[in-house]
């Protein structure tokens, strides 16, 4: 199973990197959208049992994180009327840098973690890292809104991978039980989102600091 | 026993006070006498007989079942609780009128009833519970009381520095009761001396109480709340409210094992109280905060006769200490009266003259003659001279630190430094009654709010005027008193109960009245002398000035001078000074403040540097999200790392 689950994590470790660096939100959107959809294949390759349970629940991440969200994320964006990312907090440059070097870091610092035999040779554990650094590179360093709310969504992507370590044992259905959350988490942000954005007539959060109190 | 139906028309009383206080103030006033009354006649009922009183209900509040009790000592309290509140809700009807104040009298009048009614279930409480919730509401209601005129900002800042000191204190006690709870497995309080392991406890109630009794250095609350609050409250919050954390810590000192080390820390605390005490109140020009520390110096002398009471306890029952402890419980009653009228007199000067600056007062005892007199009799009283009461119960104390000091143990050397301290105060305590007297009442009117000054209505004097027989009256036969305190000092420790006083106590109230008798011959020959001789008014000392002016007086500050400036290292007095320079100097000024040195100088740099650490730390709550989530992933890195490390080792 090794050589296809590697390929699809190493692509998405490349779209990791590919959200961290480009300013553009549809971009953004489009890297989460297709790390989303090659991650929710991810169950299918590594089953090799058919399974119609595992089935299920992989169609409908794949649904929610490559179609349904990124949807409901465009719609948003259309109705801000913003494009780009103009002043993140960690430029896009220093952000890539940060992101390689992280995924580095993650590969080398995964050798050290006392891994099951059969997880060790996989990048299953790096990449789950990497994406979750990812995720908290965006959350930290944009100032708009959505692209932290992609940041959010890749962050869960890692721990996504994580899960997919544990997938002989733990139930996809908890899984599947995660994904809703996200997808009602999104709802709310979206919703919060628009009302920013007709209160403020922005989306950028640093002018939320009056809020604090 | 009729105490139980007397306490419920008492609590009924007060009710009803707090019901028709806001409305109806005739109504108010006489229900909250006769429920102040009944409470004096079910306590002196408890105190003359020999049976204590107990009420059990199966009504819970707060999941506890009420248990109220009435004995020898929490019944000396409720006595003088009743006598001042009653004294001070009639001198209030005239004192913070509906005509003077009409936005805070109602207010002050409802909460006063309020104040009594809690504080009456303080001293019955007999479960743990219910003393907070009523020592809460106790504190509360004084709040409210202090800030009846809180449009003034020196008020509003005075009432809540009382607040935070007063929490900070029920911090402690809430320590202190969930702990013997805890240890005990209820809430329920009683007699358990046998349980040695509770001993350590009292070290967390003494904290808690002496915030409330204002023992040095936590009386930090003390002189401004009662400078700032209407004198009839100050006179309840120094007469009654203050001894109800000496009751505290009598009652829990009574009930609980002792540790060791209690009396000595005891009977030195209240030694430099009483010193420091008396010498910031000498240096006082504000008469009413000159009565404050003064209180605190009382207290410190209560605290004395207690420590005396816990270190002969600890000396296998040592008769001095009973003697001590007997001194430190008349002197609570004394001073609750003595001080009450003190400042119901020092009220009448502030509604006659508008100030309590006694630089702007003088020569008023020929317009209030009354309040002049009973001033004098106060100062007497409190100065304990003979023959009045302040002079018996010190007299107690002295006698047993004389007899504990020559009993060769450790106990004297507890005992001889504080009777050396108990003197010093004591001899400052006649200079500075000196001082208050002379300047407020004699000389010549030092401004001319001074010299349009008018005495007192009825209503003001009446209350002044019972307070002073009480304190004449135990002057001259403490031996009447002594089954109420003998009670109380049975009920601290049940192996003093012998009934006899000690016999000087009828020998000093015989001394007293052929003392009083002597005094009484002396004025009417002294009157008649001059009567037959004729009068002629004049200066009182000329001093050859040609035209003397009412600015040519002694004034507070420069009576108090020399004894200021001996506690300069602890009083710190501020001064601000201008020469006269020049053979024709233009101006010259000489200001001179004693400030609150252990707020001033150690709590609020303290206070400020804590506010400067909190809102630099504040500055991390800037509102940004991004910032928000970098510190979490910061906190989770570190978790990780302390779990890895943990894994490591």
């Amino acid at each position: 199973m090794s050589p296809l689950v590697n390929i699809i994590v190493g692509l998405a470790m490349g779209l990791n990197l590919l959200a961290l660096g480009s300013s553009r939100l549809p971009s953004v959107i489009r890297a989460m959208a297709v790390q989303g959809v090659l991650l929710g294949m991810l169950p299918l390759v590594i089953e090799t049992d058919f399974d119609w349970m595992v089935m299920l629940v992989a169609v409908v991440t794949m649904a929610v994180k490559g179609v349904l969200i990124p949807t409901l994320l465009r719609r948003a964006m259309r109705a801000a009327n913003i494009e780009r990312e103009m002043e993140p907090f960690i430029g896009f440059v220093p952000s890539l840098l940060l992101g390689a070097a992280g995924t580095i870091a993650a590969i080398a610092g995964a050798r050290a973690l006392p891994l099951l035999t059969e997880h060790a040779d996989t990048l299953l554990v790096p990449g789950a890292l990497a994406s979750v650094f990812t995720g908290f590179i965006l959350l930290v360093g944009r100032a708009k809104a959505i692209s932290q709310v992609c940041g959010y969504l890749i962050l869960e992507n890692g721990i996504y991978l994580f899960g997919m370590l544990l997938i002989h044992s733990t139930p996809l259905l908890v899984e599947s039980g995660i994904l809703l959350d996200l997808t009602v988490g999104v709802f709310v942000i979206g919703i919060i989102m628009d009302r920013i954005q007709r209160a403020f007539d922005s989306l950028d959060t640093r002018k939320l600091t009056a809020l604090r109190e | 026993m009729m105490s139980g139906p007397l306490l419920l028309l008492g609590g009924i009383g007060l009710l009803a006070g707090i019901v028709f206080g806001r409305r109806r103030p005739r109504l108010w006033l006489v229900a909250t006498v006769i429920g102040n009354a009944s409470l004096i006649v079910a306590a002196a009922l408890v105190l003359s007989g020999p049976d204590d009183w107990q009420w059990r209900n199966g009504f819970p509040i707060g999941g506890e079942l009420l248990h109220f009790r009435l004995d020898g000592l929490s019944g000396l309290f409720l006595l003088l609780l009743g006598i001042v509140g009653a004294a001070g809700a009639i001198y209030a009807r005239e004192y913070w009128s509906d005509e003077h104040h009409a936005e805070s009298a109602p207010r002050g009048r409802a909460w006063w009833s309020a104040m009594i009614l809690s504080m009456t279930t303080v001293l019955l409480s007999s479960n743990g519970l219910h003393f907070l919730i009523a020592w809460e509401v106790f504190a509360v209601s004084s709040f409210f009381l202090i800030t009846l005129d809180r449009a003034n900002r020196e008020v509003r800042a005075a009432g809540w520095l009382y607040l935070a000191c007063s929490h900070v204190g029920t911090l402690c006690l809430f320590g202190f009761f969930a702990t013997l709870a805890a240890r005990t497995g209820g809430w329920e309080l009683g007699p358990m001396r046998e349980q040695a392991g509770l001993a350590p406890l009292l070290w967390l109630a003494l904290p808690g109480f002496a915030l409330k009794a204002g023992l040095f250095p936590v009386h930090i609350w003390l002189p401004s709340a009662h400078a700032n609050a209407p004198s009839h409250v100050s006179a309840l919050m120094s007469g009654v409210a203050i001894k109800l954390g000496i009751y505290g810590l009598l009652r829990f000192s009574g009930w609980l094992p002792v540790p060791a080390a209690l009396g000595p820390v005891v009977i030195s605390v209240g030694a430099v109280t009483a010193l420091l005490g008396i010498a910031f109140a000498f240096a006082q020009d504000d008469v009413k905060r000159l009565l404050a520390y003064c209180s605190v110096e009382n207290v410190g002398i209560i605290f004395v006769g207690i420590g005396g009471g816990l270190l002969g306890m600890a000396h296998a029952d040592a008769p001095w200490g009973r003697v001590l402890l007997a001194g430190a419980l008349l002197h609570v009653w004394n001073h609750g009266l003595f001080k009450a009228l003190l400042f119901l007199c020092a009220g009448s000067v502030l509604h006659a003259t508008g100030t309590r600056e006694m630089t702007r007062l003088g020569g008023l005892w020929r317009t209030m003659p009354w309040t002049a007199s009973l001033f004098a009799l106060g100062s007497v009283a409190i100065s304990a001279l003979p023959p009045l009461n302040g002079f018996v119960g010190e007299w107690l104390v002295y006698l047993g630190l004389f007899d504990a000091s020559t009993s060769h143990g450790p106990a004297a050397w507890a005992a001889m430094p504080a009777t050396l301290m108990l003197a010093t105060a004591g001899a400052l305590a006649l200079a500075t009654f000196l001082k208050a007297g002379a300047v407020i009442f004699l000389g010549v009117p030092r401004t001319r709010a001074a010299g349009h000054a008018h005495e007192g209505g009825r209503l003001m004097r009446g209350p002044m005027l019972a307070l002073a027989a009480l304190c004449v009256g135990t002057g001259l036969a403490p031996v009447l008193l002594w089954p109420a305190i003998n009670r109380a000092v049975g009920v601290w420790n049940s192996s003093w109960v012998a009934g006899a006083p000690p016999a000087p106590l009828l020998t000093l109230g015989l001394v007293n009245l052929t003392l009083l008798a002597a005094f009484a011959a002396g004025s009417v020959w002294l009157w008649r002398k001059a009567h037959a001789n004729g009068f002629r008014r004049g200066l009182t000392w000329d001093c050859g000035y040609a035209a003397p002016t009412p600015r040519m007086q002694y004034t507070g500050g420069s009576f108090a001078g020399i004894v200021t400036g001996w506690f300069a290292e602890i009083l710190r007095p501020e001064r601000v000074q201008q020469r006269p320079r020049g053979p024709f100097p233009s101006s010259a000024r000489r200001i001179q403040r004693a400030p609150e040195t252990v707020l001033e100088r150690v709590i609020a740099p303290a206070a400020a540097g804590v506010l400067r650490v909190s809102s630099a730390a504040r500055r991390l709550q800037h509102g940004r999200v991004q910032f928000y989530i970098l510190y979490l992933t910061g906190g989770l890195t570190a978790l990780a790392i302390i779990v890895w490390w943990g894994g490591i080792q």
